[in-house]
């Protein structure tokens, strides 16, 4: 910050624009990581890693996040040494990596003010060298671009007396890095740790492991004697010591220092061989290493302005006299990260809302403009317009609306770490599929979904898949499948968690319904069994883990999918695993809706769950004993559903028969009975908890187009309702054609 | 007539950086997130100095170095690579690409205006 300051008032925006990129690095590092195949890693994966770390160490180097740049200049190393193949990654790589982002993200929290405390980076410093001075595959030295370089190492005049173990630690992994020798310890204040040691690094390297056990000004970093394939690329200026006095981030890049030789690039170049002024006179010698500079640049200005023709220079400036500065600063191929910009949620909200108004506005309208078309002249201009509108207030309001729309991958994208700490935790072996991340559905549905779904891939792993071994007993491959799946339909998000586990254990579902006094019949088919997992503090779980099973679980995620308008759905296979299916709406705002009239009362029902409608006689609705109004649709017979019924029209009675929409909820299909269908439209979803109290059986309220409020179905609630009011699903006509 | 300056890295907060430090001194900046996108800038038009990150996707700036000195009119243009790597073997591919010159990431904004103003 403090080198930023003197040529930039404020570096605050820049701090800004570099904690996103770098949570965004990290998201994509975490990503990469763990889809990463140990055994046969593709380079471009590392490379992509390599570079998002190499972009967080820059900048943060730059904005004074010392910390974070140390932390990443280790993470540099280790997978410098890993793209170079120079031994196989194993799990305790990605470990360290995974470890070393969470860190990293602690620490910009921390310089963002989020955190009060920087968090204890020493111990996935410490994991990281370790990785490190891992033995190589191949002979130290052999690989393209690595020698071995010896330095000779003074720690000291030491201020106290290192921890013994650690200066022990350090010594042995620098041993196994390359070879310690001749060490001359005097580890007692005032004394001093003398050492040479031959590796495969940078001095900055043995640095940074130096300084995990004392100060970075008690180290004095020497190069010594070689070895035999080395191509000494040293010496730093002046003499063979240097000593440092910066932290132990800002040397953590200031590699050029010990290997720049501006002297071979001047013998070598093909500029003019002139010593640098620039370099050697302006500042202390070891600063000049930061700037290389390959052509004079005061014989570049002549060669410039005399050889140069200066017509393409002048014909290049030209269209920036046209048009000052546009043309410049705004490149018509500006970086697709330059159109991001953040706003408040609350603006885009307040932008929804007013959208939400104005197509109400514009039905208002066209239901007036309809009107009055059925009068003389047509009013073509009129008309015209209103269709301008409405096609125009559609658009605006899918783009308004598409603001808040996110992909789930969003909420996907936690997984995979989740799954792979959970499985190491419980030995069990599991492998994550993800499908449809890019499905979007709004922003805060991402928000509530993701607490529900997390419960879900929890219980998938703790519950539902078995241990390697159970796996194998039982006839499976020891290593597990979760499944996520995401996709559109209509107006709704799909979500499945499935697992090929042992499925749901029907006998101790029903053994725990007893427990608690649920009446479950005996001859109950399993798919009425398994809903019971829904209700309130029941947990199949044998023994409570720390992941779940604490007595709060299906019950809570189905109240959050149903507080989201969504439902939740589940099949199990003893021995093969199970399925919860979750749909939620796409957007809670608007909604694409059918409307219908009931004795003069206009109803409105998600276009979602309608399958058909048709009109039908009261000689086709077919009363069967204990089962209730029964509507036959080709080989089905539905259950009846008469909205009349439910909600008794206030004025005038409802037509005896008229007109059945099929609809279909959770998996279930029922017949509802209204008078009239009215039309198709797109409806604001005003939530009646708000504004007055839920109600059973209504998911909301609209406003129509003229200005009356009208209410939106819970088709879902009222299929329930039906059921259990004895009206018995049938599925299948074999039995009653009997 | 101010010089203009084109400046290359995929990492926005660097890039923003060194563009405000260079706008700071009165350069006319234009901004290319990678070697493709700084290509095609160049093509359209010659900047009469040229700074590139090193790793960047799609293309370096090594190769963005070699790229833009083949384009007509781009001889005389300084190209100077800003980089954490400093590696001898690195440079030299820098310099052999037709660079005129390397610094080290993290920069000093003085020492940058410093050197820029050596070349325009």
């Amino acid at each position: 910050m403090s080198q930023l300051s003197s040529a930039l008032g404020d570096a605050d925006a820049f701090r800004e624009i570099f904690f996103e990129e770098t949570q965004e690095h990290l998201a994509n590092v975490e990503s990469i990581l763990l889809r990463l195949d140990t055994d046969a890693p593709q380079p471009d994966d590392l490379n992509a890693i390599f570079r998002a770390v190499h972009s967080i160490k820059g900048s943060a180097g730059m904005l004074g996040c010392t910390d974070m740049a140390a932390l990443t200049h280790l993470q540099e190393n280790l997978l410098d040494l890993l793209r170079k193949g120079e031994r196989p990654i194993g799990r305790g790589d990605i470990d360290a990596m995974l470890k070393a982002g969470d860190t990293v993200r602690l620490q910009a929290l921390h310089h963002r003010g989020l955190l009060s405390a920087p968090p204890d980076s020493s111990q996935v410093e410490r994991m990281m060298l370790e990785r490190v001075s891992l033995p190589s595959a191949d002979v130290p030295g052999t690989q393209a671009g690595q020698v071995t370089r010896s330095f000779q190492v003074c720690l000291g005049p030491l201020l106290e007396a290192i921890d013994a173990a650690e200066l022990d630690m350090m010594l042995k992994g620098l041993g196994e890095m390359g070879a310690v020798d001749n060490a001359v310890i005097d580890n007692v204040p005032g004394g001093s740790v003398r050492f040479e040691v031959s590796l495969m690094g940078t001095a900055a390297d043995l640095e940074s492991v130096l300084s995990l056990v004392v100060a970075p000004e008690q180290i004095t970093i020497g190069t010594g004697a070689s070895a035999a394939n080395d191509v000494t690329l040293v010496p730093a200026p002046d003499s063979a010591l240097v000593s440092r006095s910066s932290s132990a981030a800002d040397v953590a890049y200031k590699d050029d220092e010990f290997f720049v030789d501006p002297e071979q690039f001047r013998r070598r170049g093909h500029a003019p061989a002139q010593p640098a002024p620039s370099s050697a006179g302006a500042k202390p010698a070891d600063t000049n290493a930061a700037v290389d500079l390959f052509v004079m640049p005061e014989e570049f200005k002549r060669q410039r302005a005399g050889v140069a023709p200066p017509e393409p220079v002048e014909a290049a400036e030209q269209p920036l006299a046209d048009s000052p500065r546009r043309a410049i600063e705004q490149p018509a191929h500006a970086p697709p990260d330059a159109t991001f910009i953040r706003v408040a949620t609350e603006k885009v909200d307040l932008l929804i809302n007013l959208v939400g108004e104005l197509v109400i506005t514009e039905a208002m309208l066209a239901r007036q403009g309809a009107l009055s078309e059925s009068g003389a002249d047509g009013n073509y201009v009129n008309n015209t317009g209103l269709a301008d509108l409405s096609r125009h207030t559609r658009n605006l309001q899918e783009a308004v609306l598409a603001i808040r729309m996110l992909p789930i991958s969003n909420v996907f994208s936690r997984f995979p770490r989740l799954v792979r700490e959970l499985s190491s935790r419980l030995g069990k072996r599991v492998e994550l599929q993800m499908s449809g991340e890019s499905t979007e559905l709004d922003r805060g549905l991402i928000e509530k979904i993701s607490d529900p779904l997390t419960h879900l891939v929890r219980n998938a792993v703790d519950h539902g898949l078995e241990t390697p071994e159970a796996r194998v007993a039982a006839g499976k491959p020891p290593v597990g499948v979760i499944n996520l799946r995401a996709s559109q339909r209509g107006g709704n998000i799909l979500i499945e968690v499935s697992d090929d586990g042992r499925g749901l254990d029907i006998a101790r579902i029903r053994a725990r319904a007893a427990e608690r006094g649920i009446a479950v019949a005996v001859d109950a088919p399993d798919e009425d069994v398994w809903p019971l997992i829904f209700d309130a503090g029941f947990s199949t779980a044998e023994q409570v883990t720390d992941l779940s099973g604490r007595g709060v679980g299906m019950d809570v995620v189905k109240r959050n999918i149903q507080s989201l308008g969504g439902t939740i759905d589940l099949r199990s296979t003893p021995g093969q695993g199970m399925r919860v299916t979750v749909s939620v709406p796409l957007t809670l705002a608007i909604m694409e809706a059918m409307t219908v009239s009931v004795g003069g009362e206009i109803y409105v029902l998600p276009l979602a769950c309608v399958v058909e409608s048709r009109s039908i006689d009261a000689g086709e609705i077919h009363t069967l004993p204990g089962q209730g109004d029964t509507l036959r649709v080709r080989d089905d017979y539905l259950p009846v559903l008469r909205l009349a019924k439910l909600f008794p029209p206030r004025t005038r009675p409802s037509q005896p028969a008229g007109i059945a929409v099929i609809v279909e909820t959770d998996g279930c299909d029922a017949a509802l009975l209204v008078d009239e269908l009215v039309g198709q439209q797109q409806v604001v979803v005003k939530s009646l908890e708000t504004n007055f109290r839920r109600v059973p059986g209504l998911a909301g309220a609209t406003v129509m187009g003229d200005g009356s409020v009208a209410l939106i179905l819970d088709v879902g609630h009222l299929v329930r309702l039906a059921g259990r009011e004895g009206a018995m699903l049938l599925q299948g006509s074999a039995g009653l054609e009997a | 007539m101010n010089k203009s300056i084109l400046v290359v890295d995929d990492t926005r907060s660097m890039r923003k950086m060194v563009a405000a430090v260079l706008q700071g001194a009165g350069y006319e900046v234009a901004e290319a997130g990678d070697g493709v996108e700084a290509l095609e800038l160049a093509r359209d038009r010659v900047f009469d100095l040229v700074v590139t990150d090193h790793n960047m996707p799609r293309m370096d700036g090594v190769t963005l170095v070699r790229e833009l000195r083949s384009l007509p009119n781009y001889d005389p243009v300084a190209l100077i690579v800003l980089s954490t790597e400093v590696s001898p073997e690195l440079k030299q591919k820098g310099r052999d690409a037709g660079a005129s010159g390397w610094m080290a990431k993290p920069f000093d904004p003085q020492r940058m205006l410093e050197i820029v103003g050596k070349f325009i």
